[in-house]
């Protein structure tokens, strides 16, 4: 767990290439200004003299003047789709709300250093448009998102909400984070990640401390469902403390089952936000 | 006839006050302070004991408020006259403990020894107090349904058993006459009034007999025989009188009997023979005599009686404030092992 002093940021860079004709940060499949030699190109084809290779021009056989094409690098838009559904109030410290916003700030910096436009989507039962953000580049503007994902409050959450939000930026080649913490159903979730298919999606799944460790005392615990109001009580003891643990490790196979099936690989955010390990996420990813 | 009843009569002290008793309801309507919010219930492991738990709280909460609704409500039977027919009598047994009570009745077959010879054979006789005592017991054993009461005296009345139905009461106090020795004197006036003043404030139940056995009597003035008459006419008592009669002693049917016209017991039963109430004397010279007399007693009061008998309000709220109790400490019980907060 990384101290809480200072801002902090992570950096990612996206392991496949994107399209974008704004240069950024992201290997893209666009030609323009890059290190990334493509092919030759005739003088008369790619009118750009800066880049005439004389040693492949002598070595051509017709006599042409050849130009290297290069790759540019590209810059992708960042979408966070948050979930601020009334399970996300919950947290035994911090509410996962406030780690989510704490992550909406450490990616507006990341993505301002790099130069990548942010935008921010919001559901909880349907899309909730008060918090939406289009993408923009500038620099203040996850401080602004985390301002409204703090104060805001949320209905019972649903994947129909996120299928809405996600229909907008279907199509789009964009890096989406989902930040939830996947406390529906999670039949619709396949459908969802499809639609976005074109975009890098980094499913955050935000689970409090307390919600995967059961806790240690013996005794009753009285409990109050946070998005239907609905109370049970449990009698705390080793037996269903094993079952506790069994049924977290069961969510955790069924997303990680929905996920690899597309070849998404979930981060996992539990009680602090770990900025080093959002960088060594990406890192492996793109190795 | 008295479960009929108890069911039928229940009445409220202040039945206005069960407009509380929706209060009841409180505990399942709102919601539990005490429960801590969780994201999502569906991801817990069911847990059968702990649902039990939890209705177990509610349940609780809600008789604990109910019960003590009702106690202030204040539940009981009313007071009721219930009509009774008494089969019993209450017998009072006034034991003569004095010491010629330890000298030994006649032998069965007196009457046919040489007079010469009368004084060496009075020692084989059973002794007046034993006697006495024995038929006395199995006089009470026989009669299940009388109430009696117990009291010796000598100098003074001793009250061994107030009233009662429990039939080995009575005979442990009637054996407990064979403690020790008895006294030298007898005053019988003192003992008489004591035994009819025990009747006094007793709702009258059937025949009331004060059952005298003696040996002796005595001489009352005349203030003390007033006394006597009074107090057995105001409470409607019958004095039956078992004379156990020594040797020397007088004989009361016999009343001519010479050079015996002034004494004690002669006295005593020409007073017994004014009063108003009625009377009976029996003379028990041997065992059998004895045992002839308390059998007549017990056939003569065997006479069934009707009588309203009144029953005290009874009061069931200290049984709900009980129940209030007892549910009150379950939940405190329950919020102890309550996890207050996560970890």
């Amino acid at each position: 767990m990384t101290q809480m002093s200072g801002p902090q940021e992570f950096h990612y860079r996206l392991p496949r290439r994107v399209r974008g004709w704004r240069p950024g940060f992201h290997p893209g499949s666009d030609v323009g200004a890059g290190q990334e030699f493509v092919a030759h190109q005739r003088l008369f084809d790619w009118p750009d003299p800066r880049r005439l290779d004389l040693r492949a021009s002598l070595q051509n056989l017709h006599g042409d003047w050849l130009v290297r094409v290069h790759r540019q690098r590209a810059s992708v838009t960042v979408y966070a789709i948050v979930d601020v559904s009334a399970s996300m109030q919950f947290g035994a410290r911090a509410s996962k709300l406030h780690l989510a916003a704490d992550f909406v700030e450490a990616l507006g910096r990341s993505a301002g250093q790099i130069g990548d436009a942010l935008g921010m989507l919001a559901f909880d039962a349907a899309e909730r448009h008060d918090l939406f953000v289009p993408a923009s580049l500038s620099r203040g503007i996850g401080t602004v998102m985390g301002g409204m994902l703090r104060d805001c409050a949320g209905a019972a959450g649903s994947v129909r909400g996120l299928q809405e939000t996600a229909l907008r930026l279907s199509g789009r080649s964009a890096l989406v984070f989902i930040v939830s913490d996947f406390h529906w159903s999670l039949e619709g979730l396949g459908a969802v990640l499809d639609l976005l298919a074109q975009a890098y999606v980094v499913p955050i799944i935000l689970w409090d401390r307390a919600e995967i460790r059961p806790p240690d005392a013996n005794g009753l615990l009285a409990v109050r469902d946070a998005e239907s109001g609905a109370q049970r009580t449990l009698w705390m003891r080793p037996g269903l403390r094993e079952r506790w643990a069994a049924a977290v490790e069961r969510r955790r196979d069924a997303l990680e089952r929905i996920c690899q099936a597309r070849e998404i690989r979930p981060f996992y955010l539990d009680g602090a936000l770990d900025c080093d390990a959002l960088s060594q996420y990406f890192l492996e990813a793109s190795a | 006839m008295m479960a009929a009843l108890s069911m039928e009569s229940f009445e409220f002290a202040h039945p206005w006050l069960l407009l509380l008793a929706p209060l009841a309801v409180l505990p399942l309507l709102r919601r539990r302070r005490d429960a801590l919010t969780f994201s999502w219930l569906a991801w817990l492991p069911p847990d059968p004991w702990g649902r039990a738990a939890g209705f177990l709280w509610r349940a609780l909460a809600v008789l604990a408020i109910a019960s003590i609704v009702l106690a202030l409500a204040g539940p009981g039977r009313p007071e009721v006259q219930v009509p009774r027919t008494g089969y019993g009598a209450e017998i009072l047994v006034l034991i003569d403990r004095s010491r010629s009570m330890d000298t030994r009745m006649l032998p069965s077959d007196w009457r046919s020894i040489d007079p010469l010879n009368r004084l060496y054979h009075l020692g084989r006789g059973p002794q007046k107090a034993l006697v006495a005592r024995e038929l006395l017991t199995e006089f009470v054993r026989e009669r299940p349904d009388d109430r009696f009461a117990v009291m010796f005296f000598s100098t003074r009345p001793i009250e061994v058993v107030p009233f009662t139905e429990r039939a080995d009461v009575v005979q442990a106090g009637v054996a407990a006459g064979g403690v020790g020795r008895g006294l030298s004197d007898t005053a019988v006036g003192r003992a008489l009034i004591a035994a009819a003043e025990k009747f006094n404030d007793r709702a009258y139940s059937g025949s009331r007999i004060i059952l005298l056995v003696s040996d002796g009597g005595g001489h009352l003035d005349d203030r003390t025989q007033r006394r006597i008459a009074a107090a057995l006419e105001r409470n409607r008592i019958a004095l039956y009188w078992i004379y156990l009669r020594s040797y020397n002693s007088p004989q009361l049917s016999n009343p001519e009997d010479v050079g015996n016209e002034m004494s004690p017991e002669l006295a005593l039963h020409r007073f017994f023979q004014t009063l108003r109430t009625p009377y009976r004397v029996y003379e028990a010279e041997m065992e059998e005599d004895f045992a002839r007399a308390v059998a007549d007693v017990g056939r003569q009061q065997n006479f069934p009686l009707d009588y309203f008998e009144t029953l005290p309000r009874k009061d069931y709220s200290l049984h709900c404030i009980a129940a209030a109790a007892l549910c009150c400490a379950l939940l405190l019980a329950y919020r102890l092992a309550t996890l207050r907060r996560w970890s």
